[in-house]
């Protein structure tokens, strides 16, 4: 299995955030985790990525026990979030927020050589940008794009430090329904071109049911339910708790 | 083809600030009164290196006297006590600089905010009050270190410290290599990394950094610097002042870096030449000068939000890219409370 949560437990104080959950994701797969609000999917998206130590449970990633790994580390195994409130650097050009984060995977205690002169970095990061249609504004400040600019910008940055995971808190919250349908397409488009394995948080449920091969329901941090969109979308249980009341299907 | 990938801002024009500047000191002992251009250069050092850690890590030490003070004693006890020449005296200072910042960061780099600045300040405190009384016997307490023989440098070859032009230069060419060589660390992938921290810490940690080995990093250069400062400050004087590990100091280097524009490389040096020329003119006619320097300091503020480099080089920014951008430098918040 590629990732896989046994028994995964976080509690602040009395609330169980995230409750015994056992969770899998296959190479190459593109999951979705849906559930109300304070179902937990941030915090369980927050174990994963090493921001917040569990208080039990184990989580592995290719065969390797990473339950204990700060989040620093757990990016150099290979697994990178994206934030749902969008992390970028916003007095850095967008051509250096994506540069300095592809530099996280070379040494970057090098304290004379020049930062601009490393090409194959530079290549990268031109490549990313490509990736995520920002090329033509590299040169602007992160600060002044669009918000919907920022979103693709986080996801460049999260991109330029080759993951094996890419973890998406919420990659279309607050976009317009048009760039909604295009950040969709893009994230399609980068699972199939980079073969990359997605794990993606998201309330849109037109995008959870167009884009993902299996959806998971979190409810007060328990697994309600997993399988495909069109099981999840006919799901009694779901439907009520989520979905807002029960269905044809 | 490496060139063309490199965005545009980036290309030259800090480099030729930093040359400029460098060409300006060489003039500046002509101009103004050479004591004054000489402290502008040390203090101007000394504001590049607490600026390393305030401006591009994103980190707020309110101690840094000590690692200057230090740096001024050690310099100054290793000459008086142990006869050394002024180049083994520097690289003492160097040393205990960099180690007392060394144990700082490993006590209190992880903390944030308002808290390292809380740490730093009562460690620079703590070397305030050691001086000023249980080592007195070696510090001379309230009088600074005192009696330390006429200086003069003899390798390469022979200077007479004691004269300003020679002193001038002495210290100009060491302030202008330490210059280079901070550039250059912040050019270099590390720097970038540095800044990067100072935009979005829990970003840079996402994208897999050890941000508290490199604030550590940093927090020690910051040190070193400081503390070459601080020795040449000693050399300067000719005795090591008590005032050099007062609070004060570190409160006073916060206003000139903040004054002259945290988030340029240059700005915290025009800074430190603005406050003490200002200083050194109002000081000659008025008893009470503090009173006008201060109310001088709230204005420079209000005029300049983002020090006085910082809104010059926004402006001209602004200026430059008028025609397409909707809008250019976000608010960065310089505001500060200032007192003569």
């Amino acid at each position: 299995m590629y990732l896989e949560t046994k028994n995964l437990c976080k509690y602040f104080g009395g609330l169980k955030a995230v409750d015994r959950v056992d969770f899998q994701v296959r190479e190459g797969q593109l999951k979705s985790i849906i559930g109300p609000n304070g179902a937990g999917k941030t915090t369980f998206f927050n174990l994963l990525c090493g921001l917040y130590p569990p208080t039990s449970g184990k989580i592995h990633f290719l065969g390797n026990d990473i339950t204990d790994k700060k989040m620093n580390q757990i990016s150099q195994v290979g697994i990178t979030k994206t934030f749902q409130i969008t992390h970028v650097f916003p007095r850095l050009s967008v051509f250096e927020n994506v540069r300095i984060s592809a530099q996280s995977r070379k040494s970057s205690f090098n304290f004379w050589k020049k930062a601009d002169d490393f090409s194959e970095i530079n290549e990268r990061t031109v490549e990313i940008l490509e990736q995520v249609k920002l090329s033509d504004r590299k040169d602007r400040l992160a600060s002044t794009l669009s918000h919907g600019d920022r979103k693709y910008l986080e996801i460049g940055i999260a991109l330029s430090t080759n993951p094996k995971l890419l973890l998406l808190d919420e990659p279309t919250a607050g976009m317009s329904p048009a760039e909604t349908v295009l950040a969709m397409k893009l994230i399609r488009d980068l699972r199939d071109r980079l073969n990359l394995t997605i794990l993606l948080v998201e309330h849109d449920m037109n995008v959870v049911m167009n884009i993902s091969d299996e959806v998971v329901c979190l409810n007060e941090g328990q697994v309600l339910a997993c399988g495909s969109p069109q099981e999840i979308s006919c799901n009694e249980v779901v439907q009520r708790v989520y979905l807002g009341g029960p269905k044809e299907c | 083809m490496k060139n063309d990938l490199r965005p545009k801002v980036q290309r030259g024009a800090g480099n030729r600030t930093v040359w400029l500047a460098l060409l300006v000191c060489i003039v500046l002992p002509f101009v103004i009164s050479i004591p004054l251009a000489t402290e502008i250069m040390i203090f101007g050092l000394f504001a590049l290196a607490f600026n390393l850690l305030l401006g591009y890590t994103g980190v707020l030490s309110f101690g840094h006297a000590a690692y200057f003070g230090v740096g001024s004693y050690a310099c100054g006890m290793a000459i008086r006590y142990a006869g050394a020449s002024i180049w083994t005296s520097l690289l003492i200072s160097i040393a205990l600089g960099s180690l007392l910042a060394a144990i700082v960061g490993a006590l209190a780099i992880k903390k944030r905010g308002v808290y390292f600045a809380m740490i730093s300040m009562a460690v620079g405190q703590m070397f305030y009050f050691l001086a000023l009384s249980p080592l007195k016997r070696w510090t001379g307490g309230e009088d600074g270190l005192k009696f330390i023989p006429r200086l003069k440098l003899e390798f390469p070859f022979f200077v007479d410290l004691g004269s300003p032009y020679p002193l001038y230069f002495f210290v100009y060419i060491i302030v202008g290599i330490s210059i280079l060589v901070i550039w250059r660390i912040l050019n270099s992938p590390f720097g970038r990394l540095l800044q990067a921290i100072r935009e979005n810490e829990e970003r840079t940690i996402a994208s897999g950094y050890n941000v508290t080995m490199a604030k550590f990093v940093s927090l020690v250069f910051s040190g070193f610097f400081s503390a070459l400062a601080g020795g040449l400050f000693t050399i300067y004087l000719g005795y090591g002042p008590l005032h050099s590990l007062y609070w004060l100091t570190s409160g006073t280097i916060l206003l000139m870096t903040i004054l002259g524009g945290m988030h340029t490389f240059i700005g915290p040096v025009v800074g430190v030449a603005v406050f003490l020329y200002v200083q050194n003119q109002f000081s000659r006619y008025i008893e009470r000068w503090e009173l006008l320097v201060g109310i001088l300091f709230i204005s420079l503020v209000l005029i300049f939000p983002d020090g006085i480099v910082g809104t010059i080089k926004n402006k001209y920014l602004e200026r430059k890219a008028d025609d397409t951008s909707p809008e250019t430098e976000p608010e960065l918040n310089a505001k500060t409370e200032t007192e003569g």
